[in-house]
C-alpha cells in the first residue's frame, strides 16, 4: 500500500461543506485602483467633454471595470498607451516612471476584469467527450486503439480540454464520430465472430538481415563506387582527355571525377560495412542515409489483423558513446518522415546479443511496416553533417552502433480473453443469424455500457432497431446489419456527453435533492471520477460501488479514490493535465537546429515531456510532497534522459551504477547536480527556446505563470518591436537589456526578465552551460577563432545568471534561483490546486470557489503537499460530487 | 418526408435560425437553365502570421490609381489594374496577437458573452452563403491546411463561423475537396435513395435521444447540447439538399485528381485550381481558405520555425519573412490568372464576377492593426486599380466585408460592428 486513505478528511472539510451550504458568495476580487491623476493630467485636456477631440471621451470612464464596454474603453486606453500612439507628439509626454506604473496597474487591472466578467460561476456546462477521452474510452472499453486525427483537438478554447464551455460540436464532427464509431463496431464484431469459431493459423517468420544488407551494400560499392571509379581511374591513366571519356564508358570527365570523389568518401564507409565482424552472421545499422540504415519488419497483408509479436536480435558497439546505442522504432511514411513509437536502448555485446520483443496490433486499415534505425534527428541534414564530421576526422564515417543478428514476426497471437470480453459487450455469443428482437436485446446491452452504467429508453431503442431493419432490407447479414447500429449508439449524445440532467434519472435516490445545486447521482459520481482520474469510463468495480450506492460514502469514495490513482491508467491524469497545465505543448512549435543540438533529437524531446508526466505521476502514486516539483533531490528518469543528462544512480554514492532502459524510475540526484525540479527539466527548458537560443522572457513569464501563480499579463499587441541591437554580437542578456527602456515594455519585463536570466547557465536543449557563443556565417577559421557544433565563434560571453525578483530577493545564481522559487511552495499549492480543480470539475474557478481553494491550500500545506492527499481532497469537496 | 421532420427538430424547442428552404425550391433551382447573367461568387484567402511590414505595403504617400507596388506585392504587378490594396482596416476588439483567423471574417469581441472566455460570430462569407448557397450543390467550400495550428490562425475550422458564432469545418487537403466536389457516386439511384432513408433514420435515432435528455437540461446546459441539434439540422439540411440534387450528376472535373501527400506550395496551387473549379462548375459560390503557413515555409526550403519568421529581425529571419510574402502574392497572382482564363456563357471571364478578399487579422509581428488587405475581381462592383489609405486609421473591417457583401448584391445594411460602407472603394 503506497499510502493511506485519509480518515482526516471528513472532519478537515467539514467547514468547507458548511461555507457552502450557507450560500456566502465571495466578492471577486478587488482589481487595482486606477489612477485617475494619470488620466487627468494627460489625457482629459483634450478628450473631456466639451472640448476638440470629445469624439473619444475619458473623463466619464468609470473607475472600476464591471463590464464588457467599460472593458473595451480601458482596453483602448492601454492600447494607445502601448503602440505610443497617445499622448499625441506635440503634446508633453508622461515620464517613464508614471507611464510604466500606470500601464501595469492598467494591465492587471483589465485581466482582473476579464476574468470577473468572463466568471461562469460555479455551474459546469454539460460536458462532451474530449478527443482524448474519446479515444481513450474506445481503447479501454473496446480494446480498440483508433486514429482519432479526423476529430478536432479540442484544445483551442479553454485552459483544459476538459472544460465544458469549449467543446464545441459540428456537423462535420457528427459524422466523423459516426465514421470513427462504423470502424470500432466492425472490429468489434469481428473479433466477436473470431471468438466463435477457430483461431487462425498462427505463423513466425525469421529474416537473416544479412543477406539482403550485404547484397545491396557489396553492390553498390562494387558496381557503382568501385565499378565506377575503376573506369575513370582508367580514363584518368589514359591521359584524363575529356574528349575520350565515352571511350571507357563514361558519360563525360566531370562524371568521371566524380565516381572518383564519390568513391573516395563513401567507399571505405561501405568497404567497412562489408568488412565488420560478424557481418557475415548479422549486419550493422549503418548511420548514413541510403545502404542499411533502417531495418524494416513487415507483416503481408494476407496476414489477418490481431495481436502480433516483432523480435530482433540485436547487440550494441560498446566502443561508440553510450548516447548512440539507442533503437527508435517508428513507421516509414515517406523518405522524411518517420512517425517515431518508441527507443529501445541497446545494452546487448555481440558476445552477448539480447532479443527485443515488441507487442504490436495490427488493425484492418492500419500501417503494416515496422523501421527500426539508431535514433536520430528527424531533420535528414543532421545525419549528413554527422557523417561529414567523421569523415573529416577518420576518412571513413560514423563508427557502427548496433548488430542485428536477425529479425522476426508471430502471430496473430491468441487472445484468450476475447470470448469473455465479447460477451461482456454483447450480452450473447456471437449469432451467425439474428431477429429484431435478438438485436434490440444486444444494442441495449451494449448501449447501457457506453452510457456508463445508464440503461436506454425505449423509444430510442425502437429507433436503433429501426436502422438495424433498414440495413437487412438492403440485404446485409445480421453480423453486418447490427454495426450501424452500433456506431449510431457512439454517435448518440448520451455516449459523448458526461450527462449530468437538472433533475436526476428517475428512481435515483438522490431525487429527493433535485434543484440546481444537486448532488451527482451515483453514477454520474463514478463516470466524474473515472474520468478525472482515467480519462476513461468507470470499470466494472467502480459502477458496481455506485449501483450498491457505497460510492458516496466518505470512505468508499476515498478508497475507490485511491484504487483508482494506484491503477496504471492514472498515467492519462498525469499525462492529460501536466500537458496542459504546463504548456508543454510549446515545446513542438519548433525544430530544434540539429547542428548546435545534436543530442535534442525527436527520441530525446519525446522522453524529455514524458519525464514531466512520469514525475507528475510517481508524486501522485507515491503520495509525494507536490512542491517537490520546485525542487528535489531526486528525478524520474530512463535509460535515454539519464545519458542525456550524464546521471548515474546514485542510490550507493560509492558504487554509481548506470541508468537502463526504457521504464522511467525515481532515482536520486548526485549533490550538486542542476536537475531537481521542474526548472532543470529539458522539456521546461526547451520550451522557454525558439529551438536555437534561449529565450529569458518565455522561461521567466512561465516560471511566474506556472509556479509562482503570478501571471504576467499576455503579451499586449502592437507594442513597437524593438530590433535596434538585434544584428549585434552582444549576449542575450544584453539584448534584453532594451526591455527596460521603454514604459510600454518595462511594465512587464521587470518582472518576467530576471527569473529568465537566472535560468540562462542552460543552454535551449537545456543542457548546461557557463558560456554563450555568437556564431557567425563561414567555415574557414581566422587566426585565434574556434569552432563550436562545426560552427565559427564570433565572440563568447560568460553566463551571469544573477540577479533579483522585482521588488523582491536576490540570487546569485541558479541554484539560488531555485531555491527562492522552492521557497515560495504556498503559492505553487494554491495554482496547481486550482487548475487541478478545474480540470476535475470541467470548468474555470469562479471566484465563488475561493472559500473551497482556501481550504484545500490549507488542507494541503498542514497535509505536507502531498499530491494523493490533494486528489482526495478535491474528490471529497461538495463541489466535485455536485452537478 | 422533411415535413415531419422539422416539426422533430422544431419540438426540441431549439432556437434555430438558419432559413428553412422546402427541398421542393431547390429542385427548381437545380432544374433551372443556366442564368443568362453570370451568378456573383465570392472567395476569402486568409494567412496567419501577417507579413513583413517594412516590404509588403505600398508607400502610404502614393495613393490612388498612380502608386508603384510594394516589393511584396511585386509579382502582383500584371494584375495591378484589377486589384486594390487598402491599408486602415483592422478589427477593433482583436487583442490575440497569434489569431489571424479567428476573428478576421467576423470582427467579433471574443468577451461579448458574460460568463464566457470565448464566443464569435456570423463570418462574412455565411452571409453570402445563406443567399448563394441556395443555388448550388454546396452551400459554401471551406478549405484548410492540416499544418492550421502551427500557422498562427488561432481557434477555428475554417475561416467560416456559422450563425451561432460555432466554427464550421474545413476540407484540409486538395485530394478531400477534390472528391468532395466531384467524387463520383457510382451507386446507382435506387440505393442512394435508400441510404438516404438509412441516413435519416441514423438521424431520428439519435434525435429521440437528444431530445429526451434536452427535458432534463438546465438553461446552460440546452444551451451546449443544442450545438448537437444544430449539427444534426444541418445534416437534415444537406440531406433534404442532396435529395433534390440526386438526379443531378456531379459535374465532371475540369482537373486530374490530385496527389496524395501534396504539402506546401503545390497544396496551395491546387487548392487554387480546386476553387476554380468549383466556381467553373457552379459546384459552390462562396469559398474561404485558411491556407498554410508551416508547410508553405517548409516547402520552401526555409528551416525557421514559422512563428519565428513572423517575429523577424534583420537577418534570416526577415529575407524568410520577405520571401514568404512573395511566395504568397506569386500565388495570388497564379490564382488571378486561372480566374481570368476562365469564360462565363456571356463571354465575360470569370474573374469579372468573382468577389475575391485576401488578408490576414495580423498585420505583422505582434500588430493586429492595419490588417495587410488586397481586394480583386469585378463581383462586387470595386473601382480597382487603386492603393487607398483610409483616412480613419481603426476603420473596422467590418465595413470591408460590408460593401463587399452589399456589392455582391446581399441585401443587408450591417455586418458585425460594421459603421457603413466603404464609400470610395466604389467611387
Amino acid at each position: 500500500m503506497k499510502y493511506r486513505p485519509l480518515p482526516a478528511i471528513v472532519v478537515i472539510f467539514a467547514p468547507v461543506i458548511s461555507a457552502l451550504a450557507t450560500d456566502t458568495t465571495p466578492a471577486p476580487p478587488s482589481q487595482p485602483p486606477l489612477d485617475h491623476r494619470f488620466l487627468a493630467a494627460h489625457c482629459l485636456k483634450c478628450h473631456a467633454e466639451g472640448v476638440e477631440d470629445a469624439a473619444v471621451r475619458l473623463d466619464d470612464l468609470p473607475a472600476a471595470i464591471t463590464t464588457v464596454e467599460a472593458a473595451e474603453r480601458w482596453q483602448k486606453v492601454l492600447n494607445v498607451l502601448n503602440s505610443g500612439e497617445m499622448p499625441a507628439e506635440d503634446e508633453p509626454q508622461p515620464e517613464a516612471a508614471a507611464k510604466t506604473e500606470f500601464l501595469a496597474t492598467l494591465s492587471q487591472a483589465l485581466a482582473t476584469a476579464r476574468r470577473t466578467i468572463g466568471d461562469q460561476g460555479r455551474i459546469a456546462t454539460l460536458r462532451r467527450l474530449n478527443r482524448r477521452e474519446y479515444k481513450n474510452t474506445l481503447r479501454v472499453w473496446l480494446d480498440i486503439d483508433i486514429d482519432v486525427s479526423s476529430l478536432p483537438d479540442d484544445k483551442g478554447g479553454g485552459p483544459f480540454d476538459t472544460i465544458g464551455s469549449s467543446l464545441f460540436m459540428s456537423s462535420d464532427q457528427f459524422e466523423q464520430y459516426l465514421a470513427l464509431g462504423r470502424k470500432a463496431a466492425g472490429t468489434a464484431v469481428a473479433r466477436w465472430r473470431e471468438a466463435g469459431g477457430a483461431p487462425p493459423p498462427r505463423q513466425t517468420i525469421r529474416t537473416e538481415v544479412e543477406v539482403a544488407a550485404r547484397r545491396k551494400v557489396a553492390g553498390v560499392l562494387n558496381g557503382y563506387f568501385l565499378g565506377g571509379y575503376r573506369m575513370a581511374r582508367a580514363w584518368q591513366a589514359a591521359g584524363a582527355d575529356p574528349a575520350k571519356a565515352k571511350d571507357f564508358g563514361l558519360p563525360d570527365d566531370v562524371e568521371a571525377k566524380f565516381r572518383i570523389r564519390q568513391y573516395e568518401i563513401h567507399g571505405p564507409y561501405l568497404g567497412q560495412f562489408l568488412a565488420a565482424p560478424k557481418s557475415d552472421e548479422g549486419a550493422w545499422l549503418m548511420w548514413a542515409r541510403g545502404h542499411y540504415d533502417t531495418e524494416t519488419i513487415t507483416i503481408p497483408a494476407d496476414a489477418p489483423p490481431g495481436d502480433y509479436l516483432l523480435r530482433l536480435r540485436i547487440a550494441g558497439n560498446d566502443k561508440v558513446p553510450a548516447s548512440r546505442r539507442f533503437l527508435e522504432m517508428g513507421i516509414p511514411k515517406s523518405a522524411d518522415d518517420f512517425a517515431l513509437l518508441q527507443v529501445f536502448q541497446i545494452t546487448g555485446s555481440l558476445g552477448r546479443p539480447e532479443t527485443l520483443e515488441i507487442p504490436v496490433t495490427i488493425t484492418a486499415d492500419g500501417p503494416r511496416s515496422f523501421a527500426f534505425r539508431e535514433k536520430r534527428h528527424a531533420d535528414p541534414t543532421a545525419v549528413g553533417f554527422a557523417s561529414n564530421m567523421a569523415n573529416v576526422t577518420n576518412g571513413v564515417g560514423l563508427d557502427f552502433s548496433m548488430w542485428i543478428d536477425w529479425v522476426e514476426w508471430q502471430g496473430p497471437v491468441p487472445d484468450p480473453e476475447m470470448a469473455s470480453r465479447s460477451l461482456d459487450l454483447f450480452g450473447v455469443s456471437f449469432p451467425e443469424e439474428g431477429d429484431a428482437t435478438t438485436a434490440r436485446g444486444i444494442l441495449a446491452h451494449f448501449a447501457t455500457q457506453a452510457f456508463r452504467g445508464v440503461q436506454p429508453q425505449a423509444d430510442y431503442l425502437d429507433g436503433l432497431v429501426g436502422v438495424f431493419e433498414g440495413q437487412r432490407a438492403a440485404g446485409k447479414s445480421f453480423p453486418e446489419a447490427i454495426i450501424e447500429p452500433l456506431a449510431v449508439i457512439l454517435a448518440s449524445p448520451a455516449f459523448l456527453y458526461l450527462n449530468e440532467p437538472l433533475s436526476p434519472p428517475a428512481g435515483d435516490p438522490a431525487a429527493a435533492a433535485a434543484d440546481s445545486d444537486r448532488s451527482l447521482s451515483d453514477l454520474e459520481l463514478a463516470a466524474r471520477l473515472s474520468y478525472f482520474l482515467w480519462a476513461a469510463p468507470p470499470d466494472a468495480e467502480l459502477i458496481a460501488a455506485a449501483a450498491n450506492g457505497s460510492l458516496r460514502t466518505p470512505a468508499t469514495l476515498a478508497q475507490q479514490t485511491e484504487r483508482l490513482i494506484a491503477d496504471p491508467r492514472s498515467f492519462e491524469l498525469a499525462k492529460g493535465f501536466t500537458h496542459q497545465w504546463l504548456s508543454i505543448d510549446r515545446l513542438d512549435f519548433f525544430r530544434f537546429d540539429s547542428q548546435l543540438h545534436p543530442d535534442f533529437d525527436e527520441p530525446t524531446r519525446e522522453a524529455a515531456k514524458h519525464e514531466v508526466y512520469h514525475t507528475f505521476h510517481t508524486l501522485l502514486n507515491d503520495n509525494l510532497d507536490a512542491r517537490s516539483l520546485l525542487k528535489s533531490d531526486f528525478v524520474v528518469v530512463n535509460g535515454l534522459l539519464a545519458t542525456y543528462y550524464e546521471l548515474q544512480d546514485v542510490t550507493d554514492p560509492a558504487k554509481p551504477k548506470p541508468i537502463i532502459g526504457s521504464a522511467f524510475r525515481k532515482v536520486p540526484v548526485p549533490a550538486g547536480s542542476p536537475r531537481g525540479g521542474l526548472v532543470g527539466m529539458a522539456a521546461i527548458l526547451g520550451m522557454g527556446s525558439n529551438g536555437e537560443r534561449t529565450s529569458p522572457v518565455e522561461r521567466g513569464a512561465w516560471v511566474l505563470r506556472k509556479l509562482l501563480n503570478d501571471p504576467p499579463p499576455d503579451a499586449p499587441p502592437n507594442v513597437p518591436q524593438l530590433s535596434r541591437l538585434d544584428s549585434q554580437k552582444i549576449s542575450t542578456r544584453e539584448r534584453l537589456r532594451m526591455h527596460q527602456e521603454e514604459p510600454q515594455c518595462a511594465q512587464c519585463h521587470r518582472v518576467i526578465d530576471p527569473i529568465g536570466f537566472g535560468l540562462e547557465n542552460f543552454d535551449a536543449s537545456g543542457k548546461w552551460r557557463t558560456e554563450e557563443h555568437a556564431y557567425r556565417m563561414g567555415w574557414v577559421l581566422e587566426v585565434g577563432e574556434r569552432k563550436v557544433h562545426g560552427k565559427v565563434v564570433a565572440a563568447s560571453f560568460p553566463i551571469d545568471p544573477a540577479g533579483a525578483f522585482y521588488n523582491g530577493p536576490s540570487f546569485k545564481d541558479y541554484f539560488e534561483l531555485r531555491d527562492r522559487i522552492a521557497a515560495r511552495g504556498d503559492d505553487f499549492l494554491r495554482g496547481l490546486i486550482e487548475n487541478l480543480y478545474a480540470y476535475a470539475l470541467g470548468r474555470p474557478v469562479s471566484f465563488a470557489d475561493a472559500d473551497t481553494i482556501d481550504a484545500l491550500v490549507a488542507q494541503a500545506k498542514a497535509d505536507g503537499g502531498r499530491l494523493a492527499a490533494i486528489i482526495q481532497a478535491i474528490v471529497a469537496t461538495p463541489e466535485f460530487q455536485t452537478k | 418526408m422533411p415535413i415531419p421532420r422539422r416539426t422533430i427538430l422544431r419540438a426540441t424547442g431549439t432556437a434555430l435560425a438558419l432559413p428553412f428552404l422546402p427541398s421542393l425550391s431547390w429542385r427548381r433551382f437545380a432544374a433551372a437553365a443556366a442564368p443568362a447573367t453570370p451568378p456573383k461568387r465570392m472567395v476569402f484567402l486568409s494567412f496567419g502570421w501577417g507579413v513583413t511590414n517594412e516590404t509588403w505595403f505600398p508607400d502610404k504617400t502614393k495613393t490612388g490609381a498612380d502608386y508603384p507596388l510594394s516589393d511584396g506585392l511585386a509579382p502582383l504587378e500584371r494584375h495591378k489594374n484589377k486589384i486594390t490594396v487598402i491599408q486602415g482596416l483592422s478589427n477593433k476588439f482583436a487583442a490575440d496577437a497569434h489569431w489571424g483567423s479567428t476573428f478576421y471574417l467576423t470582427g467579433a469581441n471574443r468577451y461579448a458573452l458574460p460568463g464566457s472566455s470565448f464566443s464569435n460570430s456570423i463570418s462574412a462569407d455565411q452571409v453570402a452563403a445563406e443567399q448563394f448557397g441556395r443555388h448550388t450543390r454546396f452551400t459554401s467550400l471551406q478549405l484548410t491546411s492540416k499544418d492550421a495550428d502551427q500557422s498562427g490562425h488561432g481557434p477555428g475550422l475554417s475561416l467560416a463561423w456559422n450563425r451561432q458564432g460555432k466554427p464550421i469545418a474545413g476540407v484540409d487537403t486538395p485530394l478531400a475537396a477534390y472528391q468532395k466536389l466531384f467524387g463520383d457516386e457510382t451507386l446507382p439511384l435506387a440505393d442512394r435513395e435508400r441510404m438516404l432513408k438509412e441516413q435519416r433514420s441514423v438521424l431520428d435515432a439519435v434525435l429521440a435521444q437528444a431530445k429526451a435528455i434536452d427535458k432534463t437540461l438546465s438553461k446552460r446546459d440546452k444551451d451546449k447540447l443544442d450545438e448537437y441539434f444544430q449539427s444534426i439540422r444541418e445534416i437534415e439540411t444537406r440531406l433534404a439538399k442532396e435529395e433534390s440534387w440526386m438526379t443531378t450528376p456531379k459535374p465532371k472535373p475540369p482537373l486530374d485528381a490530385p496527389g496524395e501527400s501534396l504539402v506546401g506550395e503545390e497544396e496551395v496551387r491546387l487548392m487554387y485550381d480546386l476553387l476554380v473549379a468549383a466556381f467553373q462548375t457552379d459546384s459552390t459560390r462562396v469559398v474561404t481558405y485558411r491556407q498554410p503557413m508551416a508547410n508553405l515555409i517548409k516547402s520552401m526550403g526555409i528551416t525557421v520555425a514559422p512563428h519565428d519568421m513572423s517575429h523577424y529581425t534583420p537577418g534570416e529571419r526577415m529575407a524568410a519573412s520577405q520571401r514568404r510574402d512573395k511566395k504568397q502574392s506569386e500565388l495570388l497572382a497564379s490564382l488571378l490568372d486561372r480566374l481570368e482564363a476562365v469564360k462565363e456563357a456571356d463571354g465575360s471571364s470569370l474573374l469579372d464576377n468573382v468577389c475575391l478578399a485576401y488578408g490576414s487579422n495580423i498585420r505583422s509581428i505582434h500588430y493586429l492593426d492595419n490588417c495587410p488587405t488586397v481586394i480583386a475581381g469585378g463581383g462586387a462592383g470595386i473601382s480597382h486599380g487603386r492603393h487607398v489609405v483610409l483616412e480613419a486609421k481603426q476603420t473596422p473591417l467590418a465595413n470591408l466585408w460590408l460593401t463587399l457583401l452589399q456589392g455582391v448584391g446581399i441585401e443587408i445594411d450591417t455586418f458585425g460592428d460594421s459603421t457603413g460602407p466603404l464609400g470610395t472603394l466604389t467611387a
